[in-house]
């Protein structure tokens, strides 16, 4: 018993993660409309260059200081190429660029990084911040659910009592209305890239150490992350925060049961596929009343 | 004191032409009427001129400065505003909300208020849950605190009880008279002839007629023959 509450303990940060990136996830599909595949990637480029620089003997906080601005100017140029030459596609158009985008980006990071070449990822946050039954709660899976609470608690207050927040729900219910009333759509989009970005950067520079720092696996840490943004349906801040936690917990405890410890990267998708088959229960639901 | 001209222009859809060679102009305090029947092109006419759709030829000047080549938040800033076919209101976000996105550079929400106080008790209802006429009576006031030199106007009388019709009218008439070019695009034409001063009549994506509106009130078979292209 105490076996499986260290290992779902253990998943915490991981949940914490998936929960971080998945309300970025809900961020930039609530305000730009666009699934984002390559969420993950931005902040798994802005990590690479905290490792990078640290690697070369950088001093530590300017480093991931250097790691968020990078990941903030990936963001932007993603964003770029998705405002400039995708704005008026559909919505499924988008996301297939993305996915594509995502590819050439974990070409080029894996080419860059030196592909399965071990990497020496500093520890930003090492120890524990407490016990709990028993089990070490570590100082970073405090971190990554505070700051995936921390970004829910300031989208809201931004979007609900700033202006540029409400030109940015003006933006996402109509674009076209809101550019003829002169708001600066274009720059505004990029804002919300950059700030995911940001955000993506540091809960990935959190994560790395735990798992292998290689490119591609970070990249793809995009899945579970829209696995949690799915349980909150692309609307909910609060339930795609509790759904990525959830999703690190039953991860770890899996880990810890040696029978299914290897379909373990499995979860996300079966938990994709309840909240479509649940959704759409409900939707059958509705339609049948 | 010409404040829009638009010359010769050409606006495609589907690689085929569906504004061609076309004049029009708008002078401040004055309500020129398009009219046509369906399909004649005059929602493309509009969102060539506030860049909603790209424009293949001609120019679109506002006091002399040409926009036809630049993007919908240019125009706005230039001083063109544009109220779409279909109430675009923002229908997640409240009436004063929908009011204060477009409050930029000294605007005040009073003026809103002021041309239509059926606005001020709806203040926080969710725009989606107003009424047609009120949904129209929102885009109208938005658009008018970006403070534009000319206001274009597509169809707001669709759907809309008589009563009503005859209400926005009447403000609209008077932001003219506040000196507000205004180009007003309707199906209905005895009304909007009735308070607007130059009338043109589209058929086919081109100007058939160039007139008075009193004029072409007064001559019910004249506007009947252009309309049908007799
Ligand atoms: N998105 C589009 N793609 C291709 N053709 C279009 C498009 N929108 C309109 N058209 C065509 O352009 C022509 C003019 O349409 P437009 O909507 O400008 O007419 P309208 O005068 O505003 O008509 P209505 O009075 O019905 O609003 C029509 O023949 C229409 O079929
Ligand atoms: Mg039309």
């Amino acid at each position: 018993m105490n076996a499986l509450l260290t290992s779902a303990v253990a998943g915490l940060t991981a949940g914490g993660t998936y929960a971080l990136l998945g309300v970025c996830a809900v961020f930039t599909y609530r305000l730009v409309a666009v699934v984002n595949f390559t969420g993950a990637a931005i902040g798994t480029a802005g990590t690479f260059v905290l490792i990078a620089l640290y690697e070369a003997g950088f001093p530590i906080w300017p480093s991931v200081v250097a790691g968020i601005a990078a990941g903030t100017m990936v963001g932007v140029a993603i964003g770029t190429i998705m405002t400039r030459w995708f704005g008026e596609a559909s919505a499924s158009t988008k996301a297939a660029v993305t996915v594509a985008l995502l590819v050439g980006i974990i070409a080029i990071g894996l080419r860059l990084t030196g592909g399965q070449h071990p990497h020496n990822m500093p520890e930003l946050f090492p120890g524990s911040a407490f016990r709990m039954a028993g089990v070490e709660v570590t100082i970073a899976s405090v971190l990554t659910i505070g700051l995936a609470a921390l970004f829910t608690v300031l989208a809201d207050l931004f979007l609900n009592t700033t202006k540029v927040g409400l030109n940015l729900r003006a933006l996402a219910d109509r674009p076209m209305a809101a550019e003829l009333l002169g708001i600066r759509v274009q720059l505004l989009s990029l804002l919300v890239w950059g700030m995911t970005g940001a955000f993506t950067t540091f809960a990935l520079m959190i994560i790395a150490p735990q798992r292998s720092p290689n490119f591609m696996t970070l990249s793809l840490l995009v899945v579970p992350a829209l696995a949690a943004a799915l349980v909150g349906l692309f609307r909910s801040f609060w339930r795609t925060l509790a759904g990525g936690i959830v999703l690190g917990l039953v991860e770890g405890m899996a880990s810890s049961v040696d029978s299914i410890s290897q379909y373990r990267s499995a979860i996300p998708f079966l938990v994709v596929l309840a909240v479509l088959l649940w959704s759409q229960r409900e939707a059958r639901w509705d339609e049948a009343r | 004191m010409s404040k829009l001209v638009v010359s010769n222009l050409s606006i495609n859809r589907a690689e085929l032409p569906v504004v061609s060679s076309l004049d029009i102009s708008v002078e401040s305090g004055a309500i020129s009427v398009v009219l046509g029947a369906n399909g004649a092109g005059k929602t493309t006419l509009l969102e060539g001129l506030s860049g909603i759709i790209p424009v293949a030829g001609g120019s679109i000047a506002i006091d002399g400065r040409d926009i036809h080549k630049a993007r919908p938040g240019v125009r706005s800033r230039e001083g063109l505003a544009h109220v779409e076919q279909g109430r675009t209101v923002f229908r997640q976000l409240t009436t004063e909300e929908n009011l204060k996105v477009s409050l930029h550079s000294g605007a005040d929400l009073a003026e809103a208020y002021a041309l239509f106080p059926e606005l001020v008790q709806r203040r926080t209802v969710r725009a989606s849950l107003l009424s047609g006429g009120e949904q129209q009576m929102l885009v109208i006031a938005r658009a008018l605190l970006t403070r534009p030199k000319v206001l274009l106007i597509d169809e707001m009388s669709a759907g809309l009880a008589p009563v009503i019709v005859t209400r926005l009218m009447s403000a609209v008439r008077k932001l003219a008279d506040n000196g507000l070019a205004v180009l007003l695009v309707e199906q209905f034409a005895a009304l909007a002839l009735s308070i607007g001063n130059r009338a043109y009549v589209m058929r086919r994506g081109r100007v058939v007629h160039d007139g008075d509106c009193m004029k072409l009130l007064k001559s019910p078979d004249e506007l009947h023959r252009l309309y049908l292209g007799g």
